[in-house]
Formats: structure tokens, C-alpha cells, sequence
């Protein structure tokens, strides 16, 4: 990892009144896994068409592998691959078919493009199963077919856009296991999702996204340290919570407090131990706590913190 | 860029060989059509209510043919014109009037026809004359017959009416008292003769094209449905080509597509490719099937069959391109086809022939690409017309073609 493959500066996309990408900046790194996470409607998939070439930009720059996208789009097409969300295959041709009509569409041909097309087939298992019609596939095998039509031609980077989208846990796991093979042998790979566990699991850096922001990007580990060691929420028995704030806040494992709809929200340097402070303090002041949810810091509580809101809400 | 086309083409041409739905819509559908109506109309190319309009140019200097025109005015269903615009026709007019397709009737009456149904019995030299039935080639033999006999049958009796005072006459003047019974015998023969129409008739009905106009025959029925359904069946095309694109933009492939390195102009001419050439298979496998099994004439020129067929193949899925650019669901897509192809055809006389409409929808025709292809088809299977006669309407084809492509290609949404 070095120098950037994808630069992103200043990034707008409207649709009419609605801005569905507003002012996003990103710097992905040459063979790093780069995640876009955040929940339906973030602005995720409108960033990656953006980048694919699908869409054009209202306002902002992109550079691909030093290629200015704007003003050299068709040097940048070769380089990248577009694994899209939904199942982009022609369901009544074979899998051999589609990926021969994929890697026409790049260039190849003859003994080169059966060559590739054998070889994407074995990457996603399914070289036993080239010559079926795709439409009697699995929802897991196409899925994996999907991926291995972005694959075909090659390319530098590839797009992912939420490629695990109703796909059943062990084909999760399969294609979970060819990104990192693929990110392995060099291949950058930018990623979508909304599911949290993805890109704890995949990104090296995870970029968050809600209503067409950047709000925070960092390696994982980076933005779960935001929170510091994790969230308490408590319910107590006292009508207004507010007046126990000061001395919550004056706890030595507290970092802030707040109350928020009738409840005491507590982020700590570290959950544990700041839980034993504020039940002492409970019982020194002698209220009781009705109801107690702690959150161990991960991505989710991490969004939860920035937003407001859930990833899947 | 061609090598992306032909990847195009060859991937949309197995998809559409897989469709068993698309297969029986281009060329099942336009088939069964041919044969049911054809069988089924076999003998009603009639105009229903509307009197038959024939236009009269008459030459005649005597009066016979004014009351022949004047008896034929008066039958029901019959409508005779001997002006237009005000002035006197003539038979240049009338063959004018015939080729613009205003009309597709006109009889011409020679100068010496009154003379000649006059003519004695005892003329020496006995002399005929003929009227001219001018027809435009495409109007069905079913509807021109009953004229024919409708005309020959006044004709007869103008000529018994004209023609038997004088023969009495003769029979008297020959027939004197004294004369004996063989000569009177031989003398009663050739009268009974002369009036039974043993000899030449005076007046015969001869049946004819407008000058410029070849016909190698009188067209049959499936030279009319075959043009017809062939065109209404090519337009079809338009519902599979949206629906391929609708459905490529539904499933993703489309943006994979945008994202591969190739222009969208190639990307839609990839598109529309296989389309155009299923287009021509249909057009190929109509007209041939339909010489080889109704022994349907051809025409003389298969260079103008050619042009036109990819005149018309071209308008066909220009207009795919267009519907797939305005539509925005599967539903549209029906909707709208059903509509613009059913109202087209019908409008553009595949149905039903053109010369048979009221003069406003015969105008009206002419806004279709159907009525286009259908008249230069026709020109060809039944006029007899060669490849250069043809191409003013290749032309009016090809304008539709590249306004079709051209309006869907600037309001395509490829976002």
C-alpha cells in the first residue's frame, strides 16, 4: 500500500433537489480493501457509479490510477470492475457464456479469453457448473458469478457493491475468502455495505456515510477508538435523570454523559469499569436503575454515536 | 468497436433464441395472421356501404355511353364521377388520379362508341371498339369482378336497345312477300344470329393499368395480407427491443455494460443490431414461405425487395429505440406497444387495404411508416415496380428510421 489509487475531492451528485452525494473527499490507497459503509440511501452506491463511470458528477474531481476520470474515462475503464448489487447476468445463457460475452465486451478473445474465463470459474468455484444455465443456479452461486464477471478483463480495482445482499451465510463466507485472496495478489477493492460485520471483518479503512457525507474514515480499529471503551444506557427511577449528570460526568472512566429520551446515555474510556461508578453513585444517591443496556464499541455504536440512528434503520 | 457489436449482437441473438414468448411473437404471430385472415377474406375485399367510386373520362361523340354512365350512376352501390375539381376528366386525369391512389377505378369510353353501338346490320365491314377499365393493380380481383359484370351486363343491354330497331328493319326491307321459303329460312338464321351474339360483340370491356404501371396479374389475396402482416410482424420488434433494454437496465447488466470501455453509441447500436437482423430473417422467411406455399409472386426486382426490407427493418427498430428510451416499465412497454403498433397497422392499411378508407384516413395513413413500407412492397410484389421506382418510399422509410433512432437516442436515460 502506497501510493492512491482512487483520489476524490469535493464530490457532488444531485437528483433534482435531493443531494445524494455532497462534498465527499476520499484518498484509497493502492491494494487496500476501502470500505463504504453506512445504511440504504447513504449516498454509497451513488459514489460508486460515480467512480465505475456510470454517473457524472455534478461538481468535484476523481482521479483513478493517475488518470483524470472526467477528461480520461476511457483510459479508465479497462482498469476497473464493477461487481454491481444487483445479479447483472443474462440468467437463460450458461456461465461460460456470460463470461465470454463480458470478456468480448473488454477486448478478449480466443485463447486468452478462455483461458481468463477458466480460470475466474475456478476462483469462484464453479468450474463444474460452466456450461449450466445461470438461471438454475444458487442464489450464492450467482452471486459468486457476478463477481467473477467483474474479474474477467482483470482489473486494477474492483467495485463491490454490497455483493453478500441475500446471499446465505456460507456463500458469505466464500466470497468473504475471495475478496482477501483477490486483495492478496494485489487487486484494490472497494467495498459497500451496510452490514457492519463486513467491514470490521474485510476494510483496512472504512470511509462512514449518511445522507451523502463522509462522517468519519479511518482503519476500523480507529473509528471504534472514538468511542473510547463502549456505551452504557440506563433507565433510573428518578423522574429527571439530569440532576445526577454532573456526578456521572465526574466519574473517572466517564468520558461524556447525556440524557437522552428519559434515559442516561454514558460513553466511557472503558465500559466495566465506569458501570461500577455510576451503579455506586446509584446507590449512593439511592436510585434505583430500572433497566441497563451496555454496548461494547464496534462499528455500529460507532455510526449509532455519529447519527443518531441505526445502520439498518 | 465492431468486435463489441458483433459480441452485442451474438449474446442478444442466444437470449432471444432462449425467449419461446419473442420466437412465436415475430414469427408465429404475423403467420397465423395471413392465414386466418387471408382464408377468412378470401372473397370480401368489398367496400361494405360506401358506393364504389369509378371515375369516367368520356370520349364518346354520340350518346350511348352518357346513359350507360348514367344508368351505372343510378345502381346502389355505385358512384360515378366524369369530373374532378370542377373540370371534364380525361383519361390522362383519371390514370393520374389512379397512381396518387385517390382512386383505383376509371373507365374511359372511346370516341366511337356510340357509332359503333349503332352501327347496322347490314354494314359491310363489321367494326368494334373497346372500353378501357383502368385498375389499380393492388385492388383485389374480388372487388373488380363484380364491376366487370355489372358493366358488361349494361353494356348488352345498351347494345340490344341500340342495336335491334335496326335489325328489324333489316329483316323487313330482306323478308319480301315473294321471297321463298329456303331464302326466308337462311335469311332468320343469320338474324337470329347476328342477335344472339354468334358474331364479335360490338363493344367489349378491356381491363388495363395506369400508364407506367406493369402487373404481371391480378393480385390475390395474399399479396395483399402478406406485405400487410409481414410489416404489422416486423414492428413487434419494437415491444422485444424495449423489453431487452428495460430488462438489462432492471438487472444490472446495463450498468456493467456503461462501466466496460465502449461508447453509447455503440453500446445501443449493439443493441439494436440483433434486433434489426431477426427483423430481416422475418421479413425473409414471410415472403419466402409465402411464395413457396401460396405460389405469392415476387415481383421483378429483388434489389427492391431488398432495400425496402431494410428500410422497413429500420424503421421497425429505430422505433424499439424510441419506445425503450420513453418507457419506463414492462407495463409501459406493453401498453405502449399495443397501442402505437395496433393503431399504426391499422391506420397504415395493414388490415385493411388503404384504397377502401375514407379519403381522411387514406391521408392520415401517410403520417405511419406502415403505409410507407406496405404501398413500396406493393409497388414491388404487385406493380411491378424496379429498384429506382421504389426509392423515393426507401426514402420516406429512412427518414422515419433515423427520426426514431435519432429523438429515442436523445431521450435515452443511460443513468
Amino acid at each position: 500500500m502506497s501510493s492512491a489509487a482512487v483520489e476524490v475531492n469535493g464530490l457532488v451528485k444531485r437528483y433534482g433537489d435531493r443531494v445524494a452525494v455532497n462534498g465527499v473527499n476520499l484518498s484509497i490507497l493502492e491494494g487496500e480493501i476501502f470500505g463504504l459503509l453506512g445504511p440504504n440511501g447513504a449516498g454509497k452506491t451513488t459514489t460508486i457509479s460515480i467512480l465505475a463511470t456510470l454517473l457524472i458528477p455534478d461538481n468535484g474531481e476523481i482521479t483513478i490510477c493517475g488518470y483524470k476520470l472526467q477528461q480520461e474515462a476511457k483510459r479508465v475503464k479497462p482498469l476497473i470492475g464493477l461487481v454491481p448489487q444487483e445479479l447483472a447476468l443474462y440468467p437463460t445463457l450458461s456461465a461460460w457464456d456470460n463470461l465470454a460475452f463480458f470478456g468480448r465486451i473488454y477486448g478478449l478473445q480466443g485463447a486468452n479469453l478462455k483461458e481468463r474465463i477458466t480460470t475466474v470459474l475456478a476462483l469462484v468455484g464453479l468450474s463444474d457448473r460452466a456450461s449450466d444455465i445461470v438461471q438454475t443456479f444458487s442464489g450464492g452461486m450467482k452471486r459468486r458469478l457476478n463477481i467473477a464477471a467483474g474479474l474477467i478483463h482483470q482489473p486494477r480495482i474492483l467495485f463491490l457493491d454490497e455483493p453478500t445482499v441475500g446471499v446465505d451465510p456460507q456463500s458469505r463466507n466464500f466470497i468473504f475468502e475471495h475478496v482477501e485472496r483477490m486483495n492478496q495478489e494485489g487487486m484494490t477493492i472497494i467495498y459497500t455495505t451496510h452490514y457492519m460485520e463486513e467491514a470490521e471483518r474485510l476494510c483496512d479503512r472504512v470511509a462512514i456515510m449518511d445522507q451523502g457525507r463522509v462522517l468519519a474514515l479511518d482503519t476500523t480499529k480507529g473509528l471504534i477508538d472514538m468511542l473510547g471503551g463502549g456505551i452504557i444506557y440506563l433507565v433510573l427511577s428518578q423522574s429527571s435523570p439530569e440532576s445526577l449528570l454532573p456526578d456521572v460526568r465526574a466519574q473517572s472512566h466517564v468520558r461524556m454523559a447525556v440524557e437522552e429520551e428519559g434515559r442516561l446515555k454514558i460513553e466511557t474510556t472503558n465500559a466495566r469499569r465506569a458501570l461500577l461508578e455510576v451503579i455506586q453513585l446509584c446507590n449512593a444517591r439511592n436510585v434505583s436503575i430500572l433497566s441497563l443496556e451496555m454496548r461494547e464499541p464496534n462499528l455500529e455504536s460507532v455510526f449509532l454515536h455519529l447519527t443518531g440512528k441505526r445502520l439498518r434503520d | 468497436m465492431l468486435k463489441q457489436i458483433l459480441a452485442m449482437t451474438w449474446k442478444d441473438l442466444k437470449v432471444f433464441s432462449k425467449d419461446r414468448g419473442g420466437l412465436v411473437l415475430i414469427f408465429a404471430q404475423p403467420f397465423m395472421f395471413i392465414l386466418i385472415m387471408s382464408y377468412a377474406l378470401s372473397g370480401v375485399f368489398r367496400s361494405g356501404d360506401r358506393p364504389i367510386q369509378i371515375l369516367a373520362a368520356n370520349q364518346d361523340k354520340g350518346t350511348q355511353a352518357a346513359s350507360i354512365l348514367r344508368q351505372l350512376g343510378e345502381l346502389e352501390g355505385f358512384a360515378v364521377e366524369t369530373t374532378w375539381e370542377g373540370q371534364t376528366l380525361t383519361r390522362q386525369r383519371a390514370e393520374q388520379l389512379i397512381v396518387a391512389g385517390k382512386r383505383n377505378l376509371a373507365l374511359i369510353f372511346p370516341p366511337d362508341f356510340s357509332e359503333v353501338l349503332e352501327q347496322g346490320l347490314a354494314t359491310a365491314e363489321r367494326r368494334t371498339t373497346k372500353i378501357q377499365l383502368i385498375v389499380d393493380p393492388t385492388t383485389s380481383s374480388q372487388f373488380v369482378e363484380p364491376i366487370l359484370g355489372t358493366l358488361q351486363g349494361l353494356l348488352e343491354r345498351t347494345a340490344y336497345t341500340a342495336m335491334i330497331p335496326k335489325g328489324v328493319d333489316y329483316l323487313f326491307n330482306s323478308l319480301a312477300p315473294q321471297t321463298p321459303a329456303p331464302e326466308r329460312e337462311n335469311l332468320r338464321a343469320k338474324a337470329e344470329k347476328a342477335i344472339s351474339g354468334g358474331r364479335t360483340p360490338a363493344v367489349t370491356v378491356e381491363q388495363s393499368a395506369p400508364a407506367g404501371m406493369r402487373v404481371n396479374k391480378s393480385p390475390d389475396v395474399f399479396q395483399q395480407n402478406v406485405p400487410g402482416y409481414t410489416i404489422y410482424g416486423i414492428f413487434w420488434i419494437v415491444s422485444l427491443l424495449a423489453v431487452s433494454v428495460l430488462r438489462e437496465k432492471r438487472e444490472g447488466t446495463f450498468r456493467r455494460l456503461l462501466a466496460a470501455p465502449m461508447g453509447r453509441t455503440v453500446m445501443l447500436a449493439g443493441k439494436l443490431m440483433p434486433y434489426y437482423l431477426i427483423n430481416l430473417v422475418q421479413i425473409t422467411i414471410m415472403l419466402g414461405v409465402s411464395s413457396l406455399l401460396f405460389k405469392m409472386s415476387l415481383g421483378h426486382s429483388p434489389a427492391g425487395l431488398v432495400i425496402v426490407s431494410l428500410a422497413a427493418a429500420a424503421t421497425a427498430t429505430g422505433l424499439g429505440v424510441l419506445v425503450a428510451a420513453l418507457a419506463r416499465t414492462e407495463a409501459q412497454i406493453g401498453g405502449l406497444t399495443v397501442l402505437l403498433l395496433l393503431s399504426l397497422s391499422a391506420i397504415g392499411g395493414c388490415f385493411v387495404p388503404r384504397f377502401i378508407m375514407p379519403s381522411w384516413l387514406r391521408i392520415a395513413g401517410l403520417v405511419t411508416p406502415h403505409a410507407w413500407a406496405l404501398d413500396a412492397y406493393q409497388d414491388l410484389l404487385v406493380r411491378g415496380y424496379n429498384f429506382a421506382e421504389v426509392l423515393p418510399k426507401v426514402g420516406v422509410l429512412g427518414a422515419f428510421a433515423v427520426a426514431f433512432f435519432g429523438i429515442g437516442v436523445w431521450r435515452f436515460r443511460f443513468e
